[in-house]
């Protein structure tokens, strides 16, 4: 079993790390030849199951497995992981490779990064550029001199302050799995959605659902308040948080309810539950209750920047889809990151 | 009548609280010690594995200082003091709450100390602390009387050692994740590795909560000057590291460190215009076959060091305590017996090597105690976007989690939060502060907004 790769949108592969680790301290991590999917399952609380082009992440990968599809399977622990990709950040180069140290399985990410000073910012990235320009040059010419044969005036004078080209380990422990362990862990099935619509700014929407949860723990005792969403197909969201002595909400309207893609439903768009919702106006609303809590780590995906769809099953259920884009290839599309809010009936 | 009196300037407070603040997590106690022309804090942690040391010269730091040698103090005067009610004196109250009141706005000026002992006068440390805003406060500490412990190095049978920018291994230190507690500094070639990692043993099913390992590998030129044996291999502890890299990070000095042998002390020194500082810290380790290859820096040439190379079997301790010249011995740390004591460890450790060196009559020190916190005041490499982070669980630390009004309009919550925790820590004993506190207890039951508008503007409830 091999795996090896560079990696490359380090910045938003750390911040999928860290939303996923709010979650839960362990992932389940998929790699194949097309598609690498993490998935959290919490004990209690909102799954996630995030399915990205391999080429979001990763560069010049290979995979060698038993399995089909080249697939292997492993459990990865989040905080060491986003700690290693925090390192990487502003490196000059990364790669994840899957090994064995002292006889159990980890994931060694090796970097390659210049440690710059802060306060003299210029004077480090110049000394990068002349770094890479002199990598470039001994990359293109292969018989050119090394390093030092090729000392000019310029060399010796930056060579006080020089910034130094450093590579850091950093050692991830992994376990992993055979596959009939996690054939059976099944990606939930959901009716098709009453209504659909997209979210508002996350970030606008975690501050006031924090606050809708800080007031009903007032009264002690009542250690996980429920928030209620709604949201209409008439382009309105809902947050309430009703208590035995509150009663606040706060309402969205403007937001956009999707059109959906005739070519990807079983049935006719007509027959729909969410054009029958749209038919009933705008007083017909999809309600589920979401713990305070729980949603507060569902919504630190905020930090993706990406659109978020949200999909109400009326009482029953709530998904989120979130769609990072994808920075350096605007053409690509997008990668989904699916969340199941843990929901509970009224 | 004092024996010893000194002034010190804003600065002098500042380099004597950060002084104290690592001094702490060394130990609980510091040793003082006063002669004519210098005043020196000591500590020896309670393994006796580490001894940090920080020696001020009387200019700078002091506008005045007069030691009066009396007695059995002719020569020099020393005590023991409590570190922590010192730092709480010490700390410039420039914190939280003045932002939102400048009035209190106090700024240490000065710091005027005297100490008084002797036939018939209580032993007392008497600090007054002179606050910009013309307030100030007096504090009289007792004292102990104890002979301070030393620890001796031996520089001439320490022929390794390297010098490096401080700013450097502080931003190395960045890359370290938790849960680590051991540091193993190792020569490959023309590189020096750190490695950390964690001897801490995991149960099978346990293996995904190994912390990170990290390992950085320097390249020889960056350092300002080395000379090391070849796959060498020094382990110490990551807490002791941590402790002084931060310190010497405030310096913004390099940093030298100079060693000899596993189971033998590591000296890392630094110094500014008027402080030397000087830390003994105890290694384990292992040793490479080949002793005669050496890690050099390529391009500066430097001359062979002429030091005996000692054998393994030849080791002799060198961390053995030094006394005052005319003390008795009993106050002496017993010598650590490098041999005698069998290894303390059983050898089932992650990492080999590690175990299989051992034999250091030195414990490194259990690690239940979390490592200090991190990073905090650093230029760290990382910005926390903490707004994303969910909410905290606040009632699992407080029982009866209550809706307080959020006092916190303040830009910087990371660096609050930091703040507070220490001024949590550092702050056992009863001071000044305790009428602040009385008075913001007050504050916070009055009605305040419960956000600044600055804070809700950008989140589009209020368009410009």
């Amino acid at each position: 079993m091999r795996f090896r790769t560079e990696l490359k949108n380090i910045r938003t592969f750390a911040k999928l790390t860290a939303a996923l680790s709010s979650l839960e301290k362990i992932a389940w991590v998929r790699v194949s030849d097309d598609t690498v999917r993490f998935t959290v399952i919490p004990d209690m609380g909102s799954q996630v199951w995030a399915s990205l082009a391999m080429d979001f992440l990763f560069e010049g990968y290979n995979i060698q497995s038993a399995e089909a599809n080249n697939t292997i399977n492993l459990e990865l622990p989040l905080q060491p992981l986003q700690r290693a990709l925090k390192s990487a950040q502003n490196s000059m180069s990364a790669s994840l490779r899957l090994t064995k140290k002292d006889g159990l399985p980890i994931l060694s990410m090796v970097i390659t990064t210049m440690t710059g000073e802060k306060g003299t910012a210029a004077g480090a990235s110049s000394s990068v550029a002349a770094a890479a320009a002199t990598r470039n040059r001994n990359a293109d010419d292969p018989f050119a001199d090394d390093e030092d044969m090729n000392l000019g005036p310029e060399h010796l004078e930056t060579s006080l302050r020089r910034e130094h080209e450093k590579v850091i380990t950093q050692d991830i422990p992994v376990r992993v799995l055979h596959p009939e362990t996690v054939e059976t862990i099944m990606q939930p099935k959901v009716r098709e959605p009453d209504v659909h619509i997209q979210l508002p700014p996350l970030l606008q929407l975690k501050a006031i659902s924090d606050r809708f949860t800080k007031l009903a723990l007032v009264p002690p005792g009542n250690k996980s308040p429920k928030l209620e969403l709604s949201a209409n197909m008439h382009g309105s969201l809902r947050l309430r948080i009703n208590t035995e002595t509150t009663d606040i909400s706060s309402v969205w309207s403007g937001l956009e309810n999707p059109e959906l893609d005739p070519a990807q439903l079983d049935m006719p768009v007509d027959e729909h539950p969410s054009t029958k919702f749209r038919e009933m106006g705008p007083e017909k609303w999809a309600s589920v209750r979401v713990d305070g809590k729980d949603w507060s780590r569902v919504l630190s995906v905020g930090r993706l920047e990406g659109r978020v769809i949200a999909c109400f099953a009326d009482d029953h259920a709530l998904i989120l889809y979130v769609y990072v884009p994808h920075y350096d290839d605007a053409s690509a599309e997008d990668s989904v990151v699916t969340y199941y809010v843990q929901s509970y009936s009224a | 009548m004092a024996i010893l009196n000194f002034t010190l300037s804003e600065e002098g407070v500042t380099a004597l609280r950060d002084a104290l603040i690592c001094l702490s997590k060394f130990s609980d106690d510091v040793s003082l010690e006063a002669r004519k022309d210098s005043f020196t804090l000591t500590t020896l942690n309670i393994t006796k594995s580490a001894y940090a040391s920080f020696k001020f010269g009387p200019g700078q730091f002091f506008s005045r200082y007069s030691f009066q040698g009396t007695g059995p103090y002719r020569e020099k005067f020393y005590c023991t003091l409590f570190i922590r009610s010192l730092i709480s004196i010490f700390r410039s109250r420039t914190s939280v709450d003045t932002q939102r009141d400048v009035e209190r706005h106090t700024v240490i000026e000065k710091c005027d100390v005297a100490i008084e002992d002797g036939e018939g006068i209580s032993s007392r440390f008497i600090a007054r602390i002179v606050f910009r805003n013309g307030l100030t406060s007096t504090h009289r500490l007792p004292f102990e009387v104890a002979v301070p412990v030393h620890a001796k190095f031996n520089k001439t049978d320490s022929p390794h050692h390297w010098v490096i920018a401080s700013r450097t291994l502080r931003q190395l230190m960045d890359h370290f994740g938790p849960g680590i507690d051991l540091l193993d500094i190792n020569t490959d070639g023309d590189h020096v590795n750190f490695t950390c990692f964690s001897e801490k043993t995991v149960s099978e099913d346990a293996v995904l909560k190994k912390p990170l390992q990290t390992s950085i590998a320097v390249e020889a030129d960056e350092f300002d000057d080395i000379d090391v044996e070849d796959k060498l291999h020094i382990v110490i502890s990551v807490k002791d590291f941590r402790a002084i890299i931060q310190h010497a990070g405030i310096t913004g000095n390099v940093i030298s460190a100079r060693y000899s042998l596993p189971a033998r002390p590591i000296q890392f020194s630094y110094g500014g215009e008027a402080i030397s500082c000087e830390f003994l810290v105890m290694t384990v380790g292992e040793r490479g076959s080949n002793t005669s290859h050496k890690t050099k820096k390529g391009r500066k040439n430097q001359p062979p060091s002429n030091a005996p190379r000692l054998e393994a079997a030849s080791r002799r301790t060198s961390v053995a305590p030094s006394e005052a010249p005319g003390q008795d011995a009993q106050q002496m740390p017993p010598p650590p017996p490098a041999s005698r004591r069998p290894p303390n460890l059983t050898p089932q450790m992650s990492a080999p090597r590690a175990s299989a060196s051992r034999l250091g009559a030195f414990d490194l020190r259990p690690t239940q105690q979390a490592p200090p916190p991190a990073t905090h005041n650093s230029e760290s490499l990382f910005v926390d976007d903490e707004s994303w982070e969910p909410m905290r669980d606040e009632d699992e630390e407080e029982d009866n989690a209550r809706l307080e009004w959020d006092h916190s309009a303040e830009t910087n919550p990371a660096e609050l939060r930091i703040k507070s925790m220490m001024d949590q820590t550092a702050q056992p004993a009863p001071d000044a502060n305790a009428e602040d506190a009385a008075n913001a207890n007050l504050e916070s039951q009055a009605l305040e907004p419960t956000q600044n508008m600055s804070e809700v503007q950008n989140l589009a409830l209020f368009p410009d």
